[in-house]
């Protein structure tokens, strides 16, 4: 493990997060950036489960829904991804300390692997009725997702 | 009796004490009131972007609608809830902050455009359900819907800060 925390202090000292560190506003703004990109990604990603659970929108291929949603969901991930990185190096070695901070980088790489490995062709039928197959996938994902914001939350509370 | 003896009171009742004191209620309420959001103000952002004439435009406007409804109640259910219990157990500092008392009156107004949208355009409907862009009064709600759920959003995140 030791051989990373120089990286993690590379981190830390960089002009941007001596800048966020350094302002009264920024992490604020950027947390609050952070949370309206989980609302719409995790928000997407609910309304295309259940879709495939065959909860909602029975009538449009799965397929129609992911393709309306994907933009959002990209989107999103994107914000999410670029405000987590800016709060990551403003609290960098805090992070490195954080058990929570741990599990929620495995569940962000487990949830981002799933996604583009797995997940989005599960997504990709025309067919109006998930296989079984695509509603364990969808469950998977929710899982993993969810499991992101969870330890995302617990970086606060836990430690 | 004040509003701010009557927050006094309220915090100060077995429950609020338990749940301020307690080391998992608070942060297990506190979590599902973050990660509810996906399911509340998440789900409503897609019938919102239909009225507003941005997605799922060959289906019709009721029909996005009325399908994540019951979910969107659910989730919009959750944020009740807890955010009832977060209320109760630090009502003073909720009541002594600007962002908390701005919040509430976000959530009136937010409240009256979805009513007035409800008793409103959405009763004529079937004339515009399958048009690809809905008429401008529906479009009007679209937009200030999300506008103020974003602007809910940052006045919980930001009364947190200050706590």
């Amino acid at each position: 493990m030791s051989v990373i925390v120089p990286f993690f202090q590379w981190c830390d000292n960089t002009m941007i997060s001596q800048a966020i560190r350094n302002s009264r506003v920024a992490f604020p703004v950027i947390e609050n950036f952070h949370l309206f990109a989980l609302t719409v990604l995790l928000g997407s990603l609910v309304v295309l489960v259940l879709r495939q659970f065959g909860l909602v929108y029975k009538t449009q291929p799965i397929s129609e829904v992911a393709s309306a949603l994907r933009p959002w969901n990209r989107w999103s991930m994107a914000v999410m991804l670029t405000s987590g990185i800016l709060l990551f190096l403003s609290e960098a070695m805090k992070c490195y300390g954080n058990t929570s901070f741990r599990v929620k980088m495995l569940f962000l790489f487990l949830a981002l692997l799933f996604q583009f490995t797995i997940y989005n062709r599960t997504v990709a039928g025309e067919d109006k009725v998930a296989p079984v197959g695509g509603k364990i996938a969808a469950g998977v994902a929710l899982c993993l997702w969810f499991g992101v914001g969870l330890a995302g939350r617990a970086i606060g509370f836990l430690g | 009796m004040s509003i701010l003896s009557m927050c006094q009171w309220l915090q100060d009742t077995n429950i609020g004490t338990s749940i301020r004191e307690s080391i998992w209620v608070f942060p297990i309420i506190e979590t599902m009131h973050v990660l509810g959001l996906s399911i509340s103000v998440g789900l409503l952002l897609v019938s919102d972007l239909r009225l507003m004439g941005y997605i799922m435009k060959r289906r019709p406007a009721s029909e996005v609608y009325e399908q994540i409804k019951p979910w969107m109640f659910t989730g919009f259910a959750i944020m009740t809830v807890t955010g009832i219990f977060l209320f109760w157990c630090q009502a003073v500092k909720a009541y002594n902050s600007i962002f908390f008392k701005t919040k509430v009156i976000l959530l009136i107004v937010a409240a009256i455009n979805a009513i007035a949208f409800e008793r409103g355009i959405y009763r004529k409907v079937d004339k515009w359900d399958n048009a690809l862009v809905p008429p401008m009064e529906a479009r009007i709600a679209g937009w200030a819907s999300l506008i103020l759920w974003a602007a809910i959003i940052t006045c919980g995140r930001t009364m947190a800060y200050t706590f």
